[in-house]
């Protein structure tokens, strides 16, 4: 295998993980929104606003991800799947626990949403590359590998504001997978792209893997997660709900999934029917 | 690229643990290296404002030349056409204001709005944000140093008596203004992540900054109505000794009054620890606000 035969300095040994995280809790304080001014903030310190000031997006995570591993996050939206990923790429700082991350890592999270449109696809590589804190001749050479994997074309030196939604997510992916990760974290993997650039994608995460690189994704495609990755993980409200294997997890996930849609329908029914009692005696 | 066969990045490795709160001093060592470190990120960002700049206008980045031009235009009729109170070679009396100016009002709209702008790249991606600010700032640079094409122009073309050696030492006075607006652009753009207030109070706030200062007037105008206590706090002002300094240098060909500037930069210094500090010390809940 090349890789042990170049040997892989860039992995420390002396841990066998990839990922360590320990009893994680994610806090977001409401009184701090982006929408806040120095009126609200003046309101706030006059009459201390109702209801609840924080809020917990993820509590009590553990979880240990060694090399070679690819785990899946699913669970139904504002579960805190982002956010964890965002912990893991260091975006933010957990609020309790621990979060250790091994070796070098990757996190062009949704891909492509970070480009600057205004400028062209080759210069969005280098900005991206220094954003990751990669060496400019290190990404100088990786450059024509990206370009080639993304299979623009000619387009490389247009704007990516001209691209199509699908040119940006291989361009993103092909930059966060091109960078030579330790542990590779993507956002809604694979929410576009084409079927032939999919199966591209597929086989370099299974390359990744193969090449004992640890992988974190969020994703809304359960055929991925049975397919492709060794473990899956569920979360909801901020916990964990289940952990294991890939097949049993997303069965969990689909019945609840399904129990909630049946428990909003009844709600929504009973609604309705209120309504329809409420107003029935009038009319 | 995976079969490139290096397997040697420069990604960063990393290790989040909540441990103690990191001093004052290591987060100001910290962020002088965080901008020290990523310093080609900042000229990227440099140059791709440059670009966003250049493209969508007919006149592209000849604007930088032309602006300052129309800009002393519009002040020489006010003052000296309209009122009739400009002095001697009015036009490039006011030009040495003009210059400095637009480009320290620029580097704090720009300033102000960097970390904010960023939003989504902040979400996806850990690196120094301290970069941001410093990109804006460093942008305003080369804005001015295209003013020098003009100024240039305006000296050699109709004030060549004026002409002297002391215009060299532009670079020595941009110094100090460079320290001095980088620290008010960092500070403003940690503070506009929590109140986006601060754009709207800047806008007229660098306006009323620009009229008390002796830009479309002399200092020694106003030294000449206020004494005591009062001429001593608004000579605090750091742009009565900036806009003076760029005065002496081109305008009067004298050499600027180095104490005063020193001592602008020596508080300018203190300010930009002070700002580096405050930035660093909020930078790990931008991902969360924004």
């Amino acid at each position: 295998m090349r890789f042990f035969s170049r040997g892989p300095a860039a992995i420390p040994v002396e841990r066998d993980y990839a990922i360590d995280v320990r009893d994680l809790g994610v806090r977001y304080n409401l009184r701090f929104t982006r929408q806040t001014t120095v009126r609200t903030s003046f309101k706030n310190l006059l009459h201390r606003p109702e209801g609840p000031t924080d809020f917990w997006a993820l509590r009590g995570v553990s979880f240990r991800l060694v090399h070679g591993e690819s785990l899946a996050v699913i669970g139904p939206n504002g579960a805190g799947k982002s956010t964890l990923l965002q912990v893991l790429a260091g975006i933010i700082q957990p609020n309790e626990g621990n979060v250790d991350v091994v070796g070098h890592i990757s996190s062009l999270l949704t891909l492509g949403a970070g480009f600057d449109v205004d400028l062209t696809g080759r210069e969005n590589i280098r900005l991206a590359g220094a954003f990751l804190g990669i060496d400019h001749r290190d990404m100088e050479r990786r450059l024509p590998g990206i370009v080639d994997f993304a299979e623009l074309g000619d387009f490389i030196d247009a704007p990516i504001k001209t691209y199509s939604s699908g040119m940006r997510a291989r361009l993103g992916f092909a930059i966060a997978t091109a960078v030579d990760p330790d542990v590779l974290i993507i956002d809604e993997v694979l929410a576009t792209g084409d079927a032939v650039f999919r199966a591209k994608s597929k086989q370099r995460i299974i390359e990744m893997t193969k090449a004992a690189k640890g992988i974190v994704l969020v994703t809304h495609d359960m055929t991925w997660v049975t397919e492709f990755c060794n473990r899956a993980m569920l979360l909801d409200r901020g916990h964990v709900v289940m952990e294991g294997a890939p097949a049993e997890v997303v069965a969990l996930h689909q019945e609840r999934s399904e129990q909630a849609r049946i428990e909003r329908e009844q709600e929504l029914a009973r609604r309705i029917a209120a309504v329809e009692r409420g107003t029935s005696p009038a009319g | 690229m995976l079969r490139s066969g290096r397997m040697s990045t420069s990604l960063p490795a990393r290790s989040v643990r909540i441990a103690r709160r990191p001093g004052p001093v290591d987060l100001i060592v910290e962020g002088i290296r965080d901008i020290w470190s990523r310093r080609r990120l900042a000229r990227y960002l440099v140059r791709a404002d440059m670009q966003r700049h250049g493209a969508d206008t007919l006149l592209g980045n000849v604007w930088w030349v032309v602006d300052p031009l129309l800009q002393m235009a519009v002040y020489v009729i006010l003052v000296s056409v309209i009122f009739q109170i400009g002095g001697d070679d009015y036009p490039l009396f006011v030009f040495c204001a003009i210059l400095p100016w637009k480009w320290f009002s620029t580097a704090i709209n720009d300033g102000i709005t960097s970390v904010t702008s960023r939003e989504r790249i902040i979400k996806q991606v850990s690196f120094p944000k301290l970069v941001l600010p410093v990109a804006a700032t460093v942008g305003g640079v080369v804005n001015f140093a295209f003013g020098m094409i003009p100024l240039t122009a305006l000296i050699v073309l109709f004030y060549s008596d004026r002409l002297s050696s002391t215009i060299l030492l532009i670079p020595l006075v941009a110094i100090v203004q460079f320290v001095f607006t980088l620290a008010l652009s960092i500070a403003a753009a940690a503070i506009n992540v929590f109140f986006r207030d601060v754009g709207n109070v800047a806008r007229h706030a660098l306006r009323m900054w620009f009229y008390l200062s002796p830009g479309l007037y002399a200092f020694d105008s106003v030294a000449g109505r206020i004494d005591g206590i009062l001429l001593d706090l608004y000579r605090l002002n750091p742009w009565v000794t900036l806009f003076e300094a760029y005065r002496n240098v081109i305008y009067d060909g004298r050499t600027p009054d180095f104490e005063a500037l020193g001592f602008v930069l020596v508080a300018s210094a203190v300010l930009l620890v002070l700002a580096i500090y405050l930035f660093k010390r909020v930078e790990p809940s931008f991902a969360k606000v924004l």
